[in-house]
């Protein structure tokens, strides 16, 4: 930890980049993520919110402006190296073949040519994400639920050893039940706190946004309209967002949350 | 970066054969490892007995016995003629087995398979063409240089067909093996289009080289042949190590691959050549010998589970049995005559071949 003091300050940087798919232009993004840094990325369906993800996760080429990653250049990073320093947690996501769950979760850790603790870090990641007892199993003989912890524990074994790494994560608990959704949210955040890594997480639940996530990045239109701390988030500003009517109450913490208002939708 | 690949290839090889070694020999000596070893050993006493001429325990020793004849009999035919073949055959059904492990790997599907894409017939297409082409044009080719120029142009029309493949892959929507298989389809009518234009223009005798590469044989075996291949093989062998493990990570697929460190496009580019260069190889000198590449690899998948780092190695082994049964069968059923062993490994894949597709259909 020694080097703590000459950490960047910025840890993912986007300059004015953009991003084409086919004749759509998204962007231009400009935006910084600090190193532990928690932010949600919401925004209405099609608006680019995975666009951008994948854009920070280098999976699409920068069609003007510059995106960095720990100030050089993330098109000039080698894979393997990057592949150490920020991992990306899919959607929901098919393995071919049927493999064994430990190879799964170890296929994290596949750029590294010697890798002795492999074997242990596989089975704690598993246990972190509360894996352990599909080990040993067929991935493709879980359920979606289990296939979602089996990839957040390959996400964490990939990242098990770093520190001030970034976690992408991309509606990773849309289909769970709320309980796990709860646990694993949790595990994510105790799991990236303990080792200071920036988490950026499209969500779809704007309740989870506000209670679990330090600042928000709203996405309309393949543009960025907004990056707030969450305590400056106001009801209008979603509204204008999801072009939806919306109400909020306060909880016993003091937190917002935020539902559609059936009344005013009907009314309007 | 096609070039800079091969030429890392080439110049990396050696000192991966060295420090592979160890693994090497520690994959081959697994459990089911020496089932099949156990298996292939009794296979291949079992085929050096059978035959037209039938062999005493002498002709084992004749080697040793004689000081400096040649051998001459039974002997001879054991040493010169169906020892070579068979220990060819074994060694050609691993190449088949490994490069049709290696092929559905790449294209994440079990079904993938290097002679239903077309890549066999791609090389069979163009060894074809160079036999038609060079003979016609009355250029001579030293004896010593046809070894090399048929699997050089074999090679090549495997590579194309490859490439063609994986851009076609890439082009249809992400997984689709229907649109693979339709395109090796295609692929695989051309190719038999311009075997027939070749068949259409050739002299009696080339036709007869001819049909022997849409057949399939291994009655070209010799001793050269065979050194060649187990040299080449082993080379293969020790450069899997690295490259099955990062195959592993292809199952998450493409940009999940890449965001765990893998370099996909260069990795595809490398299974690419290595899997033309062992069809290319196995056309060359053996026509095109279906579906080994397909049984074999779903044989070991059954066993011991879809790890690549344990079925390539495993695969080669069963590819080899199963490749020196069918040539046995082929060598000795009608003797005195021989059946090409490609119409035995398509009798016995082709409804592999359908079984698998009704276990994909139940989703098994």
């Amino acid at each position: 930890m020694s080097s703590l003091n000459n950490l960047p300050v910025q840890l993912l940087a986007l300059n004015r980049a953009t991003v084409l798919l086919g004749k759509r232009q998204f962007g231009p993004f400009t935006l910084s993520i600090r190193p532990g840094e928690q932010v949600a990325i919401l925004g209405p369906s099609g608006a680019g919110k995975s666009t951008l993800l994948k854009l920070l996760a280098r999976e699409l080429a920068v069609a003007g402006g510059q995106a960095e990653f720990e100030q050089r250049s993330l098109h000039e990073w080698p894979l393997p190296e990057l592949s150490r320093r920020r991992a990306l947690l899919p959607q929901s996501h098919e393995v071919a073949f049927g493999l064994p769950v430990e190879l799964v979760i170890g296929l994290g850790r596949v750029a590294r040519t010697l890798d002795p603790h492999l074997n242990n870090i596989v089975q704690q990641a598993a246990e972190h994400a509360c894996a352990q007892h599909l080990l040993g199993r067929r991935f493709d003989t879980l359920s979606g639920g289990e296939k979602a912890r089996v990839h957040m524990a390959r996400v964490f074994a990939q990242l098990w050893d770093a520190e001030q790494g970034l976690l992408l994560v991309d509606e990773p608990l849309a289909a769970l039940d709320p309980g796990l959704q709860f646990e694993l949210m949790d595990a994510m955040k105790t799991f990236a706190s303990q080792r200071g890594h920036a988490i950026v997480s499209i969500l779809h639940d704007i309740n989870q946004a506000l209670q679990s996530f330090g600042r928000l990045i709203l996405i309309k239109h393949g543009s960025l309209v907004g990056d707030y701390q969450t305590a400056h988030v106001t009801l209008p500003l979603l509204e204008a967002l999801y072009e939806v009517r919306l109400s909020s109450a306060m909880t016993d913490e003091g937190q917002m949350i935020v539902a559609p208002s059936l009344k005013q939708t009907l009314a309007a | 970066m096609l070039w800079q690949t091969m030429m890392t290839f080439l110049i990396s090889t050696p000192s991966r054969v060295a420090k592979s070694m160890p693994l090497f020999l520690k994959q081959l000596s697994s459990k089911p490892a020496w089932l099949c070893w156990l298996i292939l050993g009794l296979g291949v006493w079992a085929a050096a007995t059978m035959g037209a001429v039938t062999m005493t325990g002498q002709d084992w020793l004749a080697p040793l016995q004689q000081d400096g004849e040649p051998l001459s009999g039974s002997a001879y035919v054991l040493w010169h003629l169906r020892l070579p073949r068979i220990l060819f055959a074994v060694l050609v059904g691993g190449a088949l087995a490994l490069s049709g492990a290696l092929t559905q790997g790449l294209f994440r599907n079990p079904l993938a398979d290097p002679g239903l894409l077309g890549v066999t017939s791609g090389a069979a297409c163009a060894a074809a063409l160079t036999i038609v082409l060079l003979s016609g044009s009355g250029i001579e080719i030293p004896s010593a240089l046809r070894y090399w120029l048929l699997p050089a142009t074999a090679f090549a029309g495997a590579v194309t067909v490859c490439f063609i493949l994986d851009s076609v892959a890439r082009w249809l929507t992400a997984d689709s093996i229907a649109g693979l298989l339709l395109t090796g389809i295609a692929l695989n009518a051309l190719a038999a289009a311009v075997i027939g234009l070749c068949t259409y223009l050739a002299t009696d005798e080339q036709l007869r080289n001819l049909s022997f590469w849409t057949l399939g044989s291994l009655a070209g075996a010799n001793w050269t042949l065979t050194g060649v291949l187990l040299l080449a093989l082993i080379m293969v062998f020790c450069y899997l190590r690295r490259l099955t493990h990062v195959m592993n990570a292809l199952a998450l697929g493409e940009a999940a691959a890449a965001h765990v460190g893998v370099n996909v496009r260069a990795l595809r580019i490398r299974v690419i050549m290595l899997v033309a260069l062992l069809c290319g190889f196995a056309v060359a000198w053996c026509g095109m010998i279906g579906f080994i590449g397909l049984v074999a690899p779903h044989i070991v998948r059954l066993l011991i589970g879809p790890d690549q780092r344990r079925l390539a190695p495993l695969a080669m082994l069963v590819g080899a049995i199963l490749l020196l049964l069918a040539d046995t069968a082929a060598r000795t059923i009608a003797i005195p005559a021989e059946i090409p062993v490609g119409i035995f490994t398509a009798l016995l894949g082709a409804p592999f071949f359908l079984v698998l597709l009704a276990r994909m259909r139940r989703g098994v």
